[in-house]
């Protein structure tokens, strides 16, 4: 409801975006208020025009992304900083990536990439919203897209891994935690016994 | 009772598409892995570096085994004593060395080299019971990955030269990654008639140490309900700090 009167061609500022809990920005109710975009191959929640009417720009390459500000936004949201440069190796080697940047600050404000062997299986790793734009399907418009260009490919196993706090943001998207009895494992090395 | 080793399945069967369809890419088999005359494989022009693991310290212990040939003999990688390379894992060297009711021997070679045969891939997961897969796309899907380990074993009848050599794909385990943070570990696989050896164990470790030599930190994998137990005896956890596998609309 409070988003239906920011809607105009102009960005929001970043204080409008900054939701507490009873903040009711609905990503429904983008979509609802969405410019009527000629009917896209694929139906995402935000189409790629409504994310462009609301200032933001959406990349499926590592051109012009700043690991700098990326690394930012990492370590805001919880992950360990990490060295740039391998950060660039991994992206270099990532079979597909998904950002969005914000057009008044140039600065990326979503990420994901997925990695895989580029015919079976992928993994997607690394997404990430900027916590001052969190809360209005900018999440969920990376994703749907990320997994819709792994679909294109042929890819039908598409996996990741999910801290248990974001589990709700996965399932609307068509996750399901451990299918089938499958369990998500990771080598620990004091774990091992002998 | 001992304990019946189970195959070992990371990517499970049943998220394979059960439907063989026209592959994306046009790759041609014949281009990618031309069938040498005869042999069954084809080298890649890599170097191979290749290890032998008898010190006398084992010749010992072996020939008292000899006799019997059930018991098997699992050595782990070797570490050279002197020299700069200590604690180095060569891309490729022997696991096990044993000598057959007929006079033959066998080396079991590990390597993480990623010389395979599609075909021989393919009649190995036949072996195991996977659902076919075009062979293009498992050709591209092994040349797409990090790391490709196998378990060969070659069988030599006795008193021959090299020349008569066999040399059979029955292991074989691979992980993709992105060069930097995090590899994951699929298809891992072992012959049923070499099952119950502690060779899908050996292989997975040593991918590992491989792995971890490359400097990549971070190691998963996804299992089947039924290996868990053998993931988490070789170091793995399931759902650490409750982080969870998921799967996109997976077929069961």
């Amino acid at each position: 409801m409070l988003f239906r009167a920011t809607i105009s061609r102009t960005p929001f500022s970043a204080a409008t975006l900054r939701l507490g809990p009873t903040a009711a920005l609905h990503p429904r109710s983008l979509a609802v208020s969405a410019s009527a975009a000629p009917a896209a191959a694929t139906s995402f929640s935000i189409s790629d025009a409504g994310l462009e009417s609301r200032g933001f720009i959406l990349h499926r390459t590592v051109c012009g992304l700043n690991l700098d500000q990326l690394n930012t936004i990492f370590v805001a949201v919880g992950f360990p900083k990490r060295d740039p440069d391998k950060i660039r190796i991994a992206l270099e080697n990532t079979d597909s990536l998904i950002w969005i940047q914000y057009e008044k600050t140039q600065k990326p404000v979503a990420f994901a990439r997925a990695t895989g062997d580029g015919v079976f299986n992928a993994i997607i790793w690394d997404v990430v919203v900027d916590p001052s734009f969190q809360g209005i399907g900018l999440g969920k418009a990376v994703m749907e897209r990320l997994i819709d260009d792994l679909v294109e490919r042929g890819i039908t196993n598409v996996a990741l891994y999910s801290e248990p706090r974001v589990l709700g943001f996965y399932r609307p998207l068509g996750f399901v935690a451990d299918p089938d009895g499958i369990r998500g494992m990771v080598y620990s090395r004091k774990q091992k016994k002998k | 009772m001992p304990s019946r080793y189970l195959l070992a399945v990371a990517a499970p069967s049943s998220l394979f598409p059960a439907l063989s369809f026209d592959s994306h890419g046009q790759l041609s088999n014949q281009t990618l892995f031309p069938r040498g005359s005869g042999q069954g494989f084809v080298r890649a022009s890599r170097n191979l570096k290749v290890y032998r693991l008898k010190a006398n310290f084992w010749d010992t212990i072996r020939s008292g085994f000899l006799k019997n040939n059930t018991t098997q003999i699992v050595d782990p990688p070797p570490t050279l004593e002197e020299g700069e390379e200590a604690q180095k894992l060569p891309e490729e060297f022997v696991l096990i060395e044993r000598t057959l009711p007929d006079g033959a021997t066998e080396e079991i070679l590990f390597s993480s080299g990623g010389d395979v045969d599609v075909y021989d891939l393919q009649s190995l997961c036949d072996k195991v019971g996977w659902p076919r897969r075009p062979l293009s796309k498992l050709a591209a899907a092994l040349k797409n990955s990090y790391m490709v380990a196998t378990l060969h074993a070659i069988q030599k009848s006795p008193g021959s030269s090299d020349g008569n050599e066999q040399k059979k794909l029955i292991g074989m385990a691979r992980a993709t990654s992105d060069h930097a943070f995090n590899a994951t570990i699929w298809d891992v696989l072992v012959d049923p008639s070499y099952q119950g050896q502690g060779l899908g164990k050996a292989l997975v470790e040593n991918l590992i140490r491989a792995l971890l030599q490359r400097d990549i930190g971070n190691i998963s994998l996804f299992a089947d309900s039924k290996v868990v137990e053998f993931y988490q005896n070789l170091g793995f956890e399931a759902d650490p700090e409750g982080i969870k596998g998921m799967f996109w609309y997976p077929k069961y």
